[in-house]
């Protein structure tokens, strides 16, 4: 346990809406260990990217914490080791010791998240000199390093230009420069590729992989894209309608997962060999948080669904050691309900070509 | 850049000709202008034409007409002041006019900005409610109606300013024209800062430099506010507009000896002359004010000012 | 218990998406605008001015132009409220010598006439005035409103639907004509035509259109990329029927909100015309007549001008606070989460 950096126990958050209270997150468990790499994965909506903003101390103002601890265990500036709760810091504590200094953020949009009129070398800048003491001048040589070491080519020269001027998938790269500025010990990513062309979302996953193997750094993927999941995760926690509701070592939920709406994820994923008529598909939206759920809150998108879902909320069960799903099909008394057969050979297929691909390294 | 504001240049140019086409088509429709007055006599007449180069083609005359236009040579009154030239009608009431817009512009934007940003950072507060009700006043109330309730209270019951325009003491009798027709703009502001400032706060960048570790004042004064203002330029040329409309009736209450007190009287008295002239120097401010209003928009916000990669 | 553990019976199409396919589009803009206070304030201020315009001419038994040169510039006077001390027909002119109190209607043995918003310098009764003036005010600005939509709507219809050079040209033909001055336009206009409620919509028509169009072009601009347009040009739709038949319900929303908002634009310039003598012709009146004429008096008998101002003001508030309304319902930027 010593090696846990980010312990997430039984968050519960609600936000103050025109409407009425929405029950965005309804008890999260997780944690993260040094150099490990976690996705979070689940449809928009779900609380991934709110969970995350709770860890950054980045909420909305409008969002009420029920309940929950983050602990978060860091170095401190004489070198002891600490853990410090995340919730219970004031935002100026947080500011002034965690964010950007210990926890960095890549933002989804990196169209939206670079302030459009300042220049990229000042917004590098920046950063490095709230946290450190560095000179100006050594801060402008970190940040040109920095932009280097993200793979820009004439650093020197994109310092003085503007967002605008950049494409996408560099203005991803600066994003990722930034937050890398104040060498960070957790990186969150908030679905780093999504806005970007898909020969570009590779390049930058590799970047991730890349800085994350030589800084030694652990790293939260929050994603809805399973195949960026299976490049880069070492476990994987699926989200739906503010729970987790499986999680477990990439490999396991990937090749046998549990959960019918991880089976609707995983068969949703775009791929030439199957026949897309066959496949499994989870029909719907997900709930309205503003209301209660009762039981099981994917109960009425699941084709699987008992009886038992209406009345009460399936328990986590464990299925290995780090494999736990939260469906009343594993409890014993349940019907036997395997997955589609369509989705069986499709991951048998996969599972196939992924021990070939690794053998050829 | 240079494109860009070479292209705006351009737009000017036109729109101030166009206006011109159109003055010099009013002035050779119109009743009673110095080219179809009837009771002119014969040689009269050919000395006017002569003049005026009525006797060229219409092409040449158009090209004299623009030139007269530009150089201030806007021919005489008829009515107001007779066979006074109508640069002169204009030369003293031009700056009283400027003055007093120039003052209600900077008390309105100032005013509107103050109040904009407040409300937007205080949101869904008592505060924001306050600001929002100024506001919405603001615009819904024309600026004669504050006008004319300055000018009753502190003008009339309480004699706190002169209720009158008084040349010798042009300060004073400034303030309370000034403070009537800022109120639109200072509404206008307000209501347009509120708005810029609460999408820039929602913002992800917004967000991206609190995640850095900067903290809520800092992430207003470094980024907000310079987001947020930028816009804001874009609104003032066509306030300026406003102003000018608004400035008519406010110097007819206040007799203000301005340009537009000036234009009131001509209408009133038919004085197409001057109309004419007012007319084209209204345009002439107002295009030129847009011009230095959108090359300076394009100076300060660097997506105009440095275009894509490549351009 | 483990009665509960078998397979619920969903058939095939789950039909799941009722907590959200129940909120039709309309019933959801309904439901915020009528949770906006000042814009249901504002709605309410404009069906009693709209309803005093068409009913209170009618309540006197004076017409808006007959004029009773013996009762002139009386004082308000309200059966009822007149026993309390309030609107009994007193006024105080402050003259040279200082001020005094006097009462039209007792000095003059009128004690039978009741001028509810009292009567101006040429003895009219203001009251009908007022309502016969709100009147010509909103018929001149709903309909300015109303044409400024349809032409600026279908300019920045085509404009933005066509793109291209014909975009180009109408962009900067809008830009030139947005570079003459409001006040120029109107006021050469109106000096060569004669004054009257004709003249003034056209003027109002032409100035205000430009606003209208933007949004329409913005709009469209938007909505043409959109599957549902590409759909039907497939499907071998004309241009102009993609554009009215299709688009156009698309952005009512919009343009509904922008209507609002130019309509109180129209009545304020209306109300400029007339106060420097550019408007509707006399005996006839309008709000902003009113209040010019009201203006002339308005240090001796200030009742003269505050029920024309308040009418005015109240109804220009009212449409900003119903356009404010009309745009969150239309467009809410829940950004809650």
């Amino acid at each position: 346990m010593a090696d846990v950096i980010l312990n997430v126990k039984n968050l519960d958050i609600s936000f103050k809406t025109s409407a009425g209270m929405v029950h965005a997150i309804r008890g999260i468990d997780f944690d993260l260990e040094r150099g490990e790499t976690v996705a979070i994965v689940g449809e928009s909506g779900s609380g991934k990217s709110v969970t995350m903003k709770a860890a950054m101390g980045i909420l909305a103002k409008n969002a009420v914490v029920n309940s929950g601890q983050i602990d978060f265990t860091y170095t401190n500036e004489d070198g002891e080791l600490g853990t410090v709760d995340i919730l219970e810091k004031d935002k100026k504590w947080l500011r002034k010791h965690i964010n950007g200094k210990r926890i960095a953020m890549v933002f989804q949009d990196p169209m939206t998240s670079l302030d459009p009129t300042m220049n990229i070398g000042k917004q590098l800048v920046e950063g490095i000199l709230l946290h450190t003491k560095l000179s100006k001048d050594l801060a402008y040589m970190k940040a040109v390093s920095l932009l280097k070491e993200v793979g820009i080519e004439d650093a020197e020269k994109r310092m003085k230009q503007y967002p605008h001027q950049l494409s996408g998938g560099m203005r991803q790269r600066v994003v990722i420069a930034i937050a890398l500025s104040c060498d960070p010990n957790l990186l969150i990513c908030d679905e780093p590729t999504t806005a970007l062309d898909v020969t570009i979302q590779a390049k930058i996953i590799e970047l991730i992989k890349k800085v994350q193997k030589e800084r030694g750094i652990s790293v939260i993927y929050i994603t809805h894209d399973l195949g960026v999941v299976a490049k880069v995760a070492d476990y994987v926690n699926v989200m739906y309608a503010g729970k987790i509701i499986e999680k477990g070592l990439t490999n396991e939920v990937f090749y046998d997962p549990k959960h019918p709406y991880t089976w609707g994820l995983l068969s949703a994923m775009p791929d030439l060999e199957t026949d897309d008529d066959r496949l499994y598909t989870i029909p719907g939206s997900p709930p309205n948080l503003l209301h209660e759920v009762k039981g099981d809150a994917f109960s009425p998108r699941n084709r699987f669904a008992l009886e038992i879902d209406d009345i009460e909320e399936p328990p986590m069960f464990q299925i290995t050691k780090n494999h736990f799903a939260a469906t009343w099909l594993l409890d014993p008394r349940a019907p036997k309900v395997e997955m589609p057969t369509e989705l069986r050979e499709r991951l048998d297929r996969m599972k196939k070509e992924a021990s070939k691909y690794d053998s050829e390294l | 850049m240079k494109k860009y504001i070479l292209k705006r240049v351009l737009t000017s140019i036109l729109t101030l000709l166009a206006i011109v086409l159109v003055l010099f088509i009013l002035m050779h429709l119109m009743p009673g202008s110095p080219f179809n007055d009837e009771k002119l006599s014969d040689d009269q007449r050919t000395v006017l034409y002569a003049k005026y180069g009525l006797d060229q083609p219409i092409v040449i005359q158009f090209g004299r007409y623009v030139v007269n236009m530009l150089r201030g040579d806007f021919g005489v009154s008829y009515n107001i002041s007779k066979n006074t030239p109508i640069s002169q009608l204009i030369q003293s009431r031009l700056p009283i006019s400027i003055n007093i817009g120039f003052f209600a512009v900077a008390l309105g934007a100032i005013v509107g900005l103050i109040l904009g940003l407040i409300a937007a950072l205080k949101r869904d507060t008592v505060l924001d409610t306050i600001c929002t009700i100024i506001s919405v006043i603001g615009v819904s109330v024309p600026s004669y109606v504050f006008a004319l309730a300055l000018s009753y209270n502190l003008g009339f019951k309480w004699k706190v300013f002169p209720m009158l325009y008084n040349t010798a003491d042009a300060l004073n009798s400034s303030i309370m024209p000034s403070v009537a027709l800022s109120m639109f703009t200072m509404a206008t502001i307000a209501r347009f800062t509120r708005s810029e400032m609460i999408e820039v706060l929602g913002s992800e960048y917004m967000l991206f430099a609190e995640s850095k570790g900067l903290t809520s004042s800092q992430i207003i004064i470094k980024h907000a506010l310079r987001n947020a203002l930028i816009p804001i330029i874009t609104v003032l040329a066509p306030l300026v507009v406003d102003l000018m409309t608004g400035s008519l009736v406010v110097e007819k209450i206040f007799a203000i000896p301005g340009v537009g007190s000036l234009l009131v009287n001509a209408i009133q008295s038919n004085d197409y002359n001057v109309v004419i002239a007012l007319s084209f120097i209204y345009s002439a401010l107002y295009i030129f004010v847009m011009l230095v209003v959108d090359i300076l928009y394009g100076i300060i916000d660097p997506r105009i000012r440095l275009g894509k990669e490549g351009d | 218990m483990d009665a509960y553990f078998v397979l619920k019976k969903q058939n095939e199409d789950i039909n799941i998406d009722s907590n959200y396919a129940s909120q039709s589009f309309w019933k959801e803009v309904r439901h915020r605008f009528f949770h906006k206070k000042s814009a249901v304030v504002g709605l309410i201020f404009i069906i009693l001015i709209v309803f005093f315009a068409i009913v209170g001419p009618g309540m006197t038994e004076y017409d808006y132009s007959t004029q009773e040169l013996t009762q002139k510039n009386f004082a308000p006077r309200v059966p009822g409220l007149e026993n309390l001390g309030i609107l009994d027909g007193t006024e105080t002119l402050s003259t040279t010598t200082g001020s005094k109190e006097i009462n039209q209607y007792e000095a003059g043995g009128h004690d039978d006439l009741y001028y509810w918003f009292g009567s101006d310098m040429y003895g009219r009764d203001l009251w009908t005035r007022c309502w016969s003036g709100a009147r010509v005010s909103l018929i001149i600005a709903v309909a300015a409103a109303l044409i400024d939509m349809i032409i600026g709507m279908s300019y920045g219809l085509i404009s933005g639907f066509f793109g291209g050079a014909v975009d180009m040209v109408m962009q900067r033909l809008l830009e030139i004509w947005n570079g003459i001055p409001r006040l120029v336009i109107v006021t050469l206009l109106l000096l060569i035509l004669r004054p009257g409620m004709i003249t003034i919509i056209f003027a109002l028509m032409l100035t205000e259109w430009v606003g209208m169009s933007r949004i329409a072009r913005a709009e469209m601009l938007k909505l043409k990329e959109q599957e549902f347009v590409l759909a039907s040009r497939t499907l071998g739709a004309g241009s102009f029927f993609i554009i009215f038949k299709e688009v156009l319900p698309n952005i009512i929303g919009p343009i509904i909100t922008q209507v609002m908002f130019s309509i109180p634009t129209a009545i304020f310039t209306e109300a400029f015309l007339s106060f420097v003598g550019l408007g509707i012709p006399v005996p006839q009146c309008s709000l902003g007549s009113l209040i010019s004429d009201g203006y002339d008096s308005f240090t001796t008998h200030p009742y003269q001008i505050i029920p024309p101002i308040i009418i005015m003001a109240l109804l220009m508030l009212s449409f900003n606070l119903l356009g404010d309304g009309l745009r969150e319902a239309f467009d809410p930027k829940m950004k809650e989460m």
